[in-house]
C-alpha cells in the first residue's frame, strides 16, 4: 500500500514540476571527437566532427603480442600498461608524451584508463620529466620554454630515481649492527 | 731489447689523455670513475708508489646533473678560519659562481686524503663547455665512457618519429580533442 501511495506521489510530482533533464542526445554522444570553429560572415559556426583515433593503427596491446600469457588467471585482469610490463623511465618522452594534454598536464585516470598504481607511477614520471625540462613542447603558453631561463635551483640539468616514487612501499634495509 | 719491446716499455709508463663529457653526468657518480683513470687504477702495473697516472679533460661541466633536490638541498662548507667564519654554499649558488667546482670538489672528495692528492688534482683539467684550448685538445687520444645515458628532449625528437611511435594509450571513444 505504502509503495503505490509513493509510485502515485512520484508520478503527481512528476506531472506538476517537470525536469529539464532529457536522456535523449540529439548528437551521437560517444564518439571521439574534434570540436571545430569555423566563422562565416558574422557567424560562428561550432561544430562537433567525429573523427576516427590516430593512436588506432599504432597502438600496442599485450594480448595482441604473440607469446603472451596472463601471468595468473585471476579475476582481475590487470591494466594495459601492468599487462605490458614495460619498464618506463622518465626519460621515456616518447611514451609519457602520450598520457598528457597539449598544456603538459596529466590526463585523469577515466581517460587513460590504467589501475591506480600506474596512473601515479606515471604521473610522478610526467612531473619528473617536466621539471628536468624534457617536454618543454608540451608546456602552458606562460611557461618559460627554455630550462635555461628558469630560477635559481631550477636551471641546471636534474635527473631523478624512479625507486622514489614508491619510496614509502620498499621496506627500510635492515641494521645488521642493532642489538 | 727489441724495438718491439722498447716501444711497448715506453707506452706502458706514457701518459694517456682521456677525455670525460660531464652533460648529463651525475659528478659525484662519475668522480668514481675519473679517480681511477687519474690515479692510473685502470693499469694493471698500478702501484701507490708508481707514477703511472694519467691525464682526465673533463668538458662541459656546466651540464651537469645532480638527482633530484640536490641542487637546493646540498651545501658546500667553507670556513675562513676566522670566528664566525663558517659559510655553507647551496649547490645551484656555487655552480652559478663557478661551474667547474663541483666536479672538482667530487673528483678531490672521492680520493683518499694523502700526500699525492694535491698532485693528482693537478692531472685534471675541467672546462665549463666545449671549447678546450688548442693546446690541450691536441694531446688527448682517448675517451672516458659516460655512466647515465644523455636523455632526449622531445622537441629535438622529429615530429614524424613522434607521430609514428608505438603507442601504448588510445583515448576513449568519448574524447574531445584538444
Amino acid at each position: 500500500m505504502a509503495g503505490l501511495v509513493k509510485v502515485g506521489f512520484s508520478l503527481a510530482r512528476n506531472a506538476i514540476i517537470s525536469t529539464s533533464v532529457r536522456s535523449i542526445a540529439t548528437t551521437k554522444s560517444l564518439n571521439l571527437k574534434d570540436i571545430r570553429e569555423c566563422k562565416e560572415g558574422s557567424t560562428l559556426i561550432v561544430e562537433g566532427v567525429t573523427v576516427p583515433s590516430p593512436r588506432t593503427e599504432l597502438l600496442i596491446r599485450a594480448e595482441n603480442i604473440p607469446g603472451y600469457e596472463p601471468v595468473v588467471p585471476s579475476s582481475k585482469p590487470p591494466c594495459y600498461m601492468c599487462a605490458l610490463g614495460l619498464d618506463v623511465k622518465h626519460t621515456d618522452v616518447l611514451i609519457l608524451s602520450q598520457f598528457v594534454r597539449t598544456d603538459g598536464c596529466m590526463l585523469p585516470r577515466r581517460i587513460t584508463g590504467l589501475c591506480r598504481r600506474q596512473q601515479k607511477k606515471i604521473g610522478k614520471m610526467v612531473t619528473m620529466a617536466q621539471k628536468a625540462g624534457l617536454m618543454i613542447n608540451l608546456t602552458p603558453d606562460n611557461c618559460k620554454k627554455d630550462p635555461r631561463k628558469r630560477r635559481e635551483h631550477k636551471k641546471f640539468n636534474t635527473y631523478y630515481d624512479e625507486r622514489t616514487i614508491f619510496m614509502k612501499y620498499i621496506p627500510k634495509p635492515l641494521d645488521r649492527f642493532k642489538r | 731489447m727489441s724495438a718491439a719491446k722498447r716501444v711497448q716499455q715506453w707506452a706502458t709508463f706514457a701518459r694517456t689523455w682521456h677525455i670525460f663529457d660531464c652533460k648529463w653526468q651525475d659528478p659525484y657518480e662519475s668522480a668514481n670513475i675519473i679517480k681511477k683513470y687519474l690515479m692510473g687504477q685502470h693499469k694493471p702495473i698500478y702501484h701507490p708508489l708508481n707514477d703511472c697516472g694519467d691525464v682526465v679533460v673533463c668538458i662541459n661541466s656546466r651540464e651537469i646533473a645532480l638527482r633530484g633536490d640536490e641542487w637546493r638541498k646540498r651545501a658546500y662548507f667553507h670556513h675562513t678560519g676566522y670566528p664566525g667564519g663558517a659559510s655553507w654554499t647551496l649547490a645551484w649558488e656555487l655552480h652559478n659562481k663557478d661551474p667547474t667546482m663541483i666536479i672538482k670538489k667530487a673528483v678531490y672528495r672521492a680520493m683518499k686524503g694523502n700526500l699525492q692528492r694535491r698532485h693528482t688534482m693537478q692531472r685534471l683539467f675541467i672546462y665549463h663547455e666545449e671549447n678546450v684550448p688548442e693546446d690541450i685538445m691536441k694531446n688527448v687520444s682517448s675517451q672516458i665512457r659516460q655512466s647515465r645515458l644523455v636523455p632526449t628532449r622531445l622537441d629535438h625528437i622529429p615530429e614524424e618519429e613522434v607521430k609514428q611511435y608505438p603507442k601504448v594509450m588510445d583515448y576513449p571513444k568519448d574524447y574531445v580533442l584538444k
